[in-house]
């Protein structure tokens, strides 16, 4: 009795131990013992990190999972998927395989040709896997998130070479010196135009005195005629009448050099601007002077330019005082 | 000292020796069914049943604490339902097997020792000789059929306990949702993991009752030697689990990952 007893707790231990094993893990394979599912195919050139057992998603819906994956003819790699029946495809269906997330889980994605994301690698896939004359969709691998890294790696070392290259031509001295060049020129403007605002100044409050001038002149002229022509009743040859006619004629030609000298002093403000332009290019040339860039710069850069163009004035000297004390030696002039 | 150190490895070096000879001799001594046929029920609860509510007991506690742990380890950059991977994968694969065996080498090798060891100072070992019964498959064969048969069953039990503990944990102590773990633990769910276990389970059991057998029939100097037959087959037992435990990993995991 006790013998039966001990065998029936055994059996039942051991059969109820590989049930609850057996049955939680079919739970967590999630197989689905006795449900009808439709089987689909699509071929790709390379599956990525897919494996049996991952999710099928439509429009983001969990709608089956990955059945098999083998190897095909012709560098094909077949994947079978299985779909919930009463699952309806996209219109115009393909597989795309991709990363859901960043901890290495991968899913198959059916979704129509329209909706594939904007990529010429995904639509190349695509255009190639097509065409099965087996009827497999065509397939693609989206790139995983270590590929999207991996190029965004690439143009952060790509930026990082070009601000370094940036960095060695525009170093510290260098942008000492450009400032110090800009501040330079700034000292030198605004002296310019110091300058210039003081002589139009004068010159606008010249034109105003010769203006007044030309008129208290020409009031003067004007009851000097008036003068002479009470005068003139009075003398009989009219020879004063010529002279204030003269003087009339005189402050006439001062009035028209009056204007003349005030469309001068307008004139002036234009040509500060022309200077002050002038100016700043004659200020880069001085900069390319002082740097010893181009000819002038290289004369007054090189010392031995000086010294040779002094020793040569010294020898001409030396030539034309030769040249006076004995003309023969140099020059021989025959007539005949 | 030294010669202490050199002693306790020839001792555990013998030990080791004579648990494989048992074996071989187990091996040998399987065609004789008639005497270990009868017997092999009565180890197997013994072994086995008997020891399922213990299997169980740590197996609750350990799905919990695990669960417990992975959340307190994980920070906001890593999903919740990862526990439930981490529960599922360490509870199968590594805790249940290792920590079962370890409490069955407590259990069972112990209790195997006494047992035969009583029997051998007695000089009931001897008796069954002289009544033509082989030692080797009256007392070595049932137990450790029995314990490679058994202690998948419990590790069984265990990694489903644990899980379920873990489970429960996840949803009752944490802020997680059934959904939440079972996604994480179907999410690298393979059958390997089950597979895995389960063979460490069996290999742990033959190595427990085969250390125990060998310890009890070497027992020598009465109730003495029984209790140190005991302890040596505790100790023996357990770190024979934790070899084992990286032999398999070396051989099957890396081989797996490679």
């Amino acid at each position: 009795m006790k013998k039966r007893s001990n065998d029936f707790l055994l059996g039942a231990v051991i059969l109820g131990a590989i049930a609850l094993v057996t049955a939680v893990s079919l739970y967590l394979r999630e197989s689905d013992i006795g449900t009808k599912r439709s089987q689909i195919t699509a071929r790709f050139r390379d599956v990525g990190q897919v494996q049996v057992g991952n999710a099928v998603v439509i429009r983001g819906v969990k709608a089956g999972k990955v059945e098999r994956i083998e190897l095909a003819e012709g560098g094909w790699v077949l994947v079978r998927i299985s779909l919930d029946e009463d699952v309806a495809l996209p219109p115009n269906p393909v597989l795309l395989l991709g990363a859901s997330s960043l901890f290495g889980e991968w899913q198959a994605t059916v979704t129509g040709r329209q909706s594939v994301p904007a990529s010429k690698d995904v639509y190349a896939q695509l255009s190639d896997a097509a065409g099965d004359k087996d009827g497999a969709l065509p397939g693609a691998v989206l790139p995983d998130i270590a590929q999207l890294t991996s190029v965004a790696g690439g143009i952060a070392g790509d930026i990082a070479s070009a601000a370094k290259s940036f960095q060695l031509a525009f170093n510290d001295s260098a942008a000492r010196e450009l400032r110090a060049s800009i501040h330079s020129v700034s000292l030198m403007s605004n002296d310019l135009a110091r300058t210039v605002r003081v002589q139009s100044r004068n010159l606008d409050t010249i034109a105003v005195d010769v203006r007044s001038g030309a008129e208290a002149l020409s009031r003067a002229s004007d009851g000097f005629l008036r003068s002479v022509a009470r005068l003139d009743s009075a003398t009989s040859g009219g020879e004063v009448q010529r002279i204030v006619r003269e003087s009339a004629l005189a402050a006439v030609q001062v009035r028209e050099a009056s204007e003349r000298l005030n469309q001068i002093s307008k004139s002036f403000a234009t040509t500060e601007g022309h200077l002050r332009s002038v100016m700043f290019r004659a200020d880069s040339v001085l900069i390319k002077v002082d740097k010893g860039q181009g000819t002038l710069g290289l004369m007054v850069n090189d010392p031995r330019l000086y010294h040779h163009t002094d020793s040569l004035l010294m020898d001409l000297r030396l030539l034309f005082a030769d040249i006076k004390k004995q003309p023969k030696r140099y020059f021989g002039i025959k007539i005949f | 000292m030294i010669e202490s150190v050199g002693r306790s490895v020839r001792e555990s070096v013998e030990g080791l020796g004579s648990a494989g000879r048992i074996s071989l001799e187990g091996v040998r001594a399987l065609r004789d069914v008639r005497t270990w046929g009868p017997l092999l029920t009565d180890q197997m609860r013994k072994l086995g049943v008997d020891s399922i509510p213990i299997g169980i007991l740590i197996a609750a506690f350990m799905g919990i604490v695990l669960a417990l742990l992975a959340s307190y380890s994980f920070t906001n950059s890593v999903p919740r339902y990862l526990v439930g991977t981490l529960v599922q994968k360490t509870v199968m694969m590594e805790l249940a097997p290792v920590l079962t065996g370890l409490a069955l080498a407590g259990r069972v090798g112990a209790s195997i020792a006494a047992e035969i060891g009583t029997m051998r100072v007695t000089e009931q070992v001897d008796a069954l000789e002289t009544l033509a019964y082989d030692p080797i498959a009256y007392l070595v064969v049932p137990r450790m059929l029995a314990g490679l048969v058994m202690f998948p069953v419990v590790v069984g039990v265990a990694m489903m306990v644990g899980l379920i503990a873990g489970w429960w944990a996840s949803m009752g102590l944490l802020d997680m949702s059934s959904a939440q773990f079972i996604k994480g633990a179907r999410l690298f769910f393979d059958m390997f993991d089950v597979r895995y276990g389960l063979v460490k389970a069996a290999s742990f059991g033959v190595a427990v009752t085969a250390v125990g057998c060998a310890c009890g029939l070497q027992a020598r100097g009465g109730s003495e030697g029984v209790g140190a037959a005991a302890t040596k087959a505790v100790v023996t037992s357990a770190v024979l689990i934790l070899v084992l435990d990286a032999f398999w990993a070396v051989v099957w995991l890396l081989g797996r990952a490679t």
